[in-house]
């Protein structure tokens, strides 16, 4: 069995030299792709809609499986992400907000559609995948002792996300995983900022509580 | 700086991109608060251990199948010609329902019009005369009521009613009359019997009638 191995409550836990992960900003060559992009796709470029695509693929797949933790349901949503971006580029209008954001809210509305939509088929699976994430969770632990990282680690937090609430859980796929912006994340979900950064504080201590449940070493 | 504060700058800790007196206000406030300072320590071990996570990688038969399934892989703009541009207009009218109900518009003028008689061919200026349209409406009114009465009269379903109830009539008036031509012979018949029988024990019809009137 692995050990726990939680360090101490220290106030300087934080290392004095600590560098966020996150862009404090999309490097304005990024903003003007995605808008040129967008404007070739209206033009009707086929090139540029394959281009679109190939861009953004991996971000509303992403998405789509830390939410609903099922690579085939994730495979589906993002293709009906792109088919009704298909249909409805020409409402999206450059000026009142990057493409990223327009995107993801797509993705986002799609997500919680199927999730309101799949409610009755979760609640019958839900107890027996729950064993089954827990039995294959300790299984790696007591190989990897609490240590995790990369394909593993992946695993892991996707066991947890899924026990988070959708509201607290998109937070964290948003903030933590996308790397959206907090003021990018409230136009996403339509809330105040605020609101986004005591989701996000919820989401993460209510995530840590799962994992160190699961013995993992945070 | 209180808790509900803290919770506020905790993120932009986390990240650090929190000023100087702020970071070292949030710092203090740990130093003395446990609830915050545990919470404060499970936000950044999560998020440093979320950095280790691998990425979702999408399969590489998904691009292919999302470019594939968009039909002709082109967005639904169209160019629009120099026509459309001007008699775009038109387009919202041309809804069914608007089509619809301008039709129907134009259906039930006609019709008024058929019906006051009004003909918009040979329309003129006199036929506008609300005397003149009042006498025509009036006309066509009594000419239809006339004809929906002549067309009832007609009907076989209605002569045949007709012609079965005077047959019933008739035969209760025969009937009738039958029956009383029967009674009068009858009360003839008795007024002679009583008679006959007045003039055989004379006492008797008198003592009858005293009986009744008593």
């Amino acid at each position: 069995m692995a050990t726990v191995a939680i360090p101490a409550a220290k106030w300087n836990w934080v290392p004095p030299n600590f560098v966020s992960p996150y862009p404090q900003g999309r490097t304005a060559n990024n903003l003007d792709a995605d808008a040129q992009l967008v404007e070739r796709c209206l033009a009707g470029q086929d090139a540029a809609w394959e281009d679109l695509v190939k861009l953004h693929t991996r971000r509303v797949y992403s998405i789509c499986y830390r939410f609903t933790s099922s690579d085939a349901e994730a495979q589906d949503l993002t293709q009906d992400v792109f088919l009704r971006v298909f249909k409805n580029l020409k409402s999206f209008r450059s000026g009142e907000g990057l493409f990223v954001v327009w995107l993801t809210r797509l993705t986002r509305n799609l997500l919680i559609d199927h999730y309101r939509r799949t409610r009755m088929d979760r609640a019958t699976d839900s107890i027996e995948d729950q064993v089954k994430v827990l039995e294959e969770t300790t299984a790696v632990l007591a190989r990897t002792d609490g240590m995790l990282a990369g394909r593993e680690a992946s695993e892991v937090l996707q066991a947890g996300l899924q026990k988070l609430s959708p509201e607290l859980r998109e937070t964290v796929i948003l903030r933590d995983l996308e790397e959206l912006e907090y003021r990018e994340i409230a136009q996403v979900l339509n809330v105040p900022e605020g609101t986004v950064k005591s989701r996000l504080n919820r989401g993460r201590a209510e995530l840590a509580r799962v994992l160190r449940r699961h013995k993992v070493r945070i | 700086m209180t808790c509900a504060e803290l919770e506020i700058l905790l993120c932009d800790y986390v990240d650090g991109t929190l000023r100087a007196e702020e970071r070292t206000a949030l710092e203090s406030h740990l130093a003395g608060c446990s609830d915050c300072a545990e919470l404060a320590k499970d936000v950044a071990g999560v998020t440093a251990f979320i950095e280790t996570v691998a990425p979702a990688e999408p399969p590489a038969e998904l691009l292919t199948r999302i470019l594939h399934e968009l039909p002709s892989g082109r967005p639904a703009v169209e160019k629009r010609s120099w026509w459309r541009n001007w008699f775009g207009w038109v387009h919202g009218f041309l809804q069914p329902r608007y089509v619809m109900g301008m039709a129907m518009t134009v259906l039930s003028f006609s019709m008024v019009a058929r019906f006051a008689h009004i003909d918009a061919r040979q329309l003129r200026p006199s036929d506008l005369d609300p005397v003149k349209i009042w006498a025509g409406i009036d006309d066509r009114t009594h000419r239809m009521w006339d004809r929906t009465v002549k067309y009832y009269d007609n009907l076989r379903l209605v002569i045949e009613i007709q012609s079965r109830l005077k047959e019933w009539t008739d035969q209760e008036q025969a009937q009738n009359t039958e029956g009383s031509k029967q009674k009068s012979e009858g009360s003839k018949q008795k007024a002679e019997s009583s008679t006959q029988t007045t003039d055989g024990s004379g006492q008797k019809p008198e003592a009858g009638t005293s009986e009744k009137k008593r």
